[in-house]
């Protein structure tokens, strides 16, 4: 596997099922997944909140926070090293005020789109993930 | 016979061969070298025949012998050796083929490491643009005709709409915003968002609430700011009892809209304020009223409408009741 250039966020940013992908680049997880390494907040149906830095978004939207401040719905606080949640819990995001949607979007779905074009051509393997970021 | 001597000569063993004195006949029969060399002699007494030099090789036919003069198997000709190190080096990736893609390249895209794909790309892009891509923001635009391409005229013509969010039951609140993006699941991107919400009740509570509608929601929000502002709670109760009687209608927020049992999606519009016209509703008003003379822990965590401002949302199109444009 090679990689881009070293970044400080570890996971790569495309995943490497082409079920997946596909499922991301249809839908709207495609935004969330371009706000790996930001610090957001998680709203969750279960009207508790977590904020934290995003490691890894999902074509399923189970997100995995880093860094991250659970607060129940009392009010009760926590400070987690990792968090997991279910894609399906999750009501909000909030989006940090600094990043451009639209852009986002569309790095990604470039990013997606030149995976896909290395596979099918450059090697002779079909299946070829490119971890980068 | 000739074979042998042809191979086992050498500058040495000529020597050797020539420098040696008279050998005893037998001996010189049994001398490869020699030229009364008998093989059958040879290969039916007792010892072997001495070899003209140390490391000489034995074979055990002409066979083999010949297949070791073309090279055989295995062996390191500079050919062979040459062979074996391009199939080593066939994964990786070579820096003078690199080289060779490059010049192939019609654009001249992005960076080194993908090479392979973007001398590829270039010549089948033609060939491909005749199937369009498909991916998320492609597809906004596919749905003229549905309810999703009325949310993307919303979002073209920077409509202000109206997000209805639910809770496990019922209904939580109203975001209203400006559209961004969205999807088939109804995923959405908004900014500038103002979101007016209750988080549903615990317990028991949950059992006796009437179903929270839209004006409910903004008459208790209304009701909870005339609460803030006035001092003493007496008042305020005889106020609320007052009201009770009466079928005045408090004023409401301005914004309300269609109320919860509307089903049509989008195509609600309401112009003015809804006004709730049930005495029961009041007595639900007179419960909030009620609680909130409660002792001030309660007040604070109970049931209480909330509002916030966020910029940048992404609602996950689960929670998702309806959407309905504002109009201008």
């Amino acid at each position: 596997m090679e990689s881009e250039a070293a970044d400080s966020a570890p996971s790569c940013a495309i995943v490497n099922s082409i079920r997946e992908r596909t499922i991301a680049e249809n839908s709207m997880v495609v935004l969330l997944q371009g706000l790996q390494g930001e610090e957001v907040t998680v709203d969750l149906r279960n009207e508790c909140t977590a904020r934290g830095r995003v490691v890894n978004v999902d074509a399923f939207m189970n997100v995995r926070l880093e860094d991250v401040r659970y607060q129940d719905r009392r009010g009760q606080s926590t400070q987690l090293q990792d968090l997991f949640i279910t894609g399906r819990n999750v009501r909000y995001v909030h989006i940090p005020d600094h990043v451009n949607i639209m852009k986002t979007i569309q790095n990604q779905l470039a990013k997606i789109h030149r995976v896909r074009n290395f596979a099918s051509e450059g090697g002779s393997r079909k299946e070829f993930a490119k971890k980068m970021k | 016979m000739e074979e042998r001597e042809r191979k086992s000569v050498k500058p040495d063993s000529k020597q050797s061969a020539l420098s040696e004195p008279e050998p005893i006949p037998e001996a010189d029969k049994l001398n490869v070298c020699s030229e009364k060399f008998d093989p059958l002699l040879a290969l039916y007494s007792p010892a072997a025949p001495p070899l003209p030099f140390p490391n000489i090789k034995c074979f055990n036919n002409v066979a083999e012998y010949e297949s070791f003069l073309k090279g055989g198997r295995g062996r390191a000709k500079p050919e062979n050796v040459e062979k074996r190190q391009r199939k080593a080096m066939k994964g990786v990736a070579d820096p003078e083929r690199i080289e060779r893609l490059k010049k192939l390249m019609v654009n001249n895209p992005v960076s080194e490491s993908e090479v392979g794909e973007s001398s590829g790309a270039a010549a089948r892009r033609s060939r491909r643009r005749q199937k369009p891509q498909k991916n998320v923001l492609t597809r906004m635009s596919l749905c003229k005709g549905s309810p999703l391409g009325e949310l993307h005229r919303c979002v073209e013509e920077r409509i202000r709409v109206r997000v209805h969010i639910r809770t496990f039951k019922g209904l939580r609140g109203v975001c209203s915003g400006f559209v961004v993006a969205f999807d088939k699941f109804w995923n959405m991107a908004m900014v500038d968002v103002d979101e007016t919400y209750r988080e549903p009740l615990l317990g028991e509570a949950l059992y006796h609430e009437k179903a929270l509608t839209i004006s409910r929601l903004f008459e208790k929000l209304s009701l909870q700011e005339s609460l803030g502002c006035s001092e003493p709670i007496k008042k305020q109760e005889t106020r609320e009892k007052s009201s009770e009687g009466q079928s005045a209608n408090p004023k409401p927020a301005p914004m309300s809209c269609s109320a919860w049992p509307a089903n049509t999606r989008e195509d609600s519009r309401t112009a003015e304020p809804k006004l709730s016209k049930d005495a029961e509703s009041k007595a639900d008003k007179g419960n909030v009223s009620a609680k909130a003379q409660d002792p001030a822990a309660r007040q604070k965590t109970y049931g209480k409408v909330h509002t916030r401002h966020i910029n940048q949302l992404f609602i996950r199109g689960e929670n998702v009741i309806l959407v309905n444009p504002q109009p201008l």
